[in-house]
């Protein structure tokens, strides 16, 4: 299996009116064994600042490591939370550092930037940013999420309505898929207020 | 040799060795690939098939007869193909075969297996054992050895002498056996089967027990899900008893209870 499929994994991003949301599944496994079923994947850089990585689990925590120790040194110096623009020109600098040798991990950023506006995207595990004004998507699952993703998303949905639609999403991409899923974990985040939940899956 | 009674057509039977033409007629046979290189080709057919182990069966004989279960998800690497495949093939009234591998292979060798069983019913005018269905499996798939076949199968029955089980393989193996489980959640049903079993349990914890096998493979195995269906065979035959989606069982053994919240956030009083 290639080193991308070791662990599983499936990651996606969606935005809302003034609000995105950011929603992985909680699946840790090697090859078909499952290990974990409580694997967090999303963590957060500040309050209006996520990232969801996908791909190898080790990798993913050495580059969210990594992140926070960076981040934390800029609030340090600019006395500034990062924008989530800036943060993720970070992310993929610091990818393309390891061209020769990378984190096999693709990255899912999701924030809040100037004025509330909402901010995704993706890039790959060499750091080649993807923008998008809708929705983004990592991991095993990603040609499921693709198309559940192009179905249901709408433009400007409000905070509920943008949970029920990436969990719908995210639910019926890993139910197609051997290596991801074993539950979700969704994160909704307004200018004034963040909502984590938990989502019942499947557990096969 | 290789056995071709599959292939054999009317025709052919009606006038074997001088046809109409005058010419003789060769031998059926299955029609091979025009590869330059046929032994590559056969091992890329084989690797091809090898990761389709991706399944969970088990059987096993008790007090009232056999118990035989399986899942029924269908993987092709990572994707999920199906999650609603028969994995447990009824050969005749008295007869279960599971299915692990390449699913054509065992349906196609399954459904063979039946005609043969019936012939023998017709021509000896008596059911055939268990253990002579087995074998005439066992001796079809050993005849294939190395040509890529991918069957890991067990054959359940009731015969004359009681219940009868079987695990025979592509590789050509035939083990006589109490309980068996085949797949790649067999670890895991494995587990569950023998810490559980005992010879003296009736029918309905036998079927929980096989159940629970069953569900605890699929939780932890990727390649494992679906419904878990649990089939009975006892003197008057087999019967389905029951067939229940994995996702639901989960929350049946686990139930969900609201937990404590950690922090929440009132609105503050207002001016």
């Amino acid at each position: 299996m290639t080193i991308f499929k070791h662990n599983g994994s499936a990651v996606v991003a969606m935005v809302g009116k003034n609000c995105f949301a950011i929603a992985s599944d909680r699946r840790l496994g090697v090859q078909l064994q499952t290990i974990a079923t409580d694997f967090q994947r999303i963590s957060k850089i500040h309050d209006k600042l996520y990232i969801g990585l996908s791909g190898l689990a080790t990798d993913s925590q050495t580059l969210y490591q990594r992140l926070v120790f960076r981040h934390k040194l800029y609030q340090l110096r600019e006395e500034l939370d990062m924008k989530p623009e800036t943060f993720a020109s970070l992310v993929s600098a610091m990818q393309y550092e390891k061209r020769f040798g990378p984190y096999f991990c693709q990255p899912v950023i999701a924030g809040l930037g100037d004025d509330d506006k909402p901010f995704i995207c993706t890039m790959d595990a060499i750091g080649a940013k993807e923008l998008a004004k809708d929705f983004v998507v990592a991991g095993t699952a990603s040609e499921s999420l693709y198309g559940a993703c192009e179905s249901m998303f709408k433009p400007d949905m409000e905070a509920e309505e943008l949970f029920e639609t990436i969990s719908q999403a995210l639910l019926s991409s890993v139910d197609r898929d051997c290596l991801s899923g074993w539950g979700g974990h969704v994160y909704v985040v307004t200018p004034t207020e963040v909502k984590e939940r938990i989502l019942k899956g499947r557990m096969d | 040799m290789l056995d071709t009674t599959a292939l054999e057509s009317f025709p052919s039977l009606i006038s074997h060795g001088i046809n109409v033409a005058g010419e003789i007629s060769a031998p059926p046979s299955f029609q091979l690939p025009n590869s330059n290189d046929f032994d590559g080709f056969v091992k890329e057919t084989i690797q091809m098939v090898k990761p389709a182990k991706g399944t969970t069966t088990l059987a096993f004989i008790f007090k009232e007869g056999v118990m035989v279960a399986a899942d029924s998800r269908a993987s092709m690497g990572g994707y999920i193909s199906s999650q609603s495949v028969k994995k447990i093939i009824e050969i005749n009234p008295y007869m279960l075969g599971t299915m692990a591998g390449g699913a054509a292979d065992c349906q196609f060798w399954h459904r063979n297996l039946g005609i043969k069983c019936r012939l023998h019913e017709l021509a000896n005018k008596r059911r055939i054992s268990v253990t002579g269905a087995s074998k005439l499996l066992a001796n079809i798939l050993y005849s294939y050895r190395g040509m890529g076949l991918s069957v890991g199968t067990m054959i359940a029955g009731w015969d004359e002498t009681g219940p009868g089980l079987y695990y025979v393989d592509s590789e050509g193996g035939r083990l006589k056996g109490n309980r068996f489980s085949v797949g790649s959640g067999s670890p895991y049903a494995y587990g569950v089967l023998d810490s559980g079993y005992k010879y003296d349990m009736s029918v309905e914890e036998a079927s929980e027990l096989a159940r629970r096998a069953i569900y605890h493979a699929t939780f932890r195995d990727g390649a494992s899900g679906g419904v878990a269906s649990v089939y009975y065979v006892g003197p008057t035959g087999w019967k389905k008893l029951s067939g229940d989606d994995v996702g639901e069982l989960h929350y049946h053994y686990n139930p969900v209870t609201p937990s404590t919240v950690e922090q929440e956030m009132v609105e503050a009083a207002g001016p």
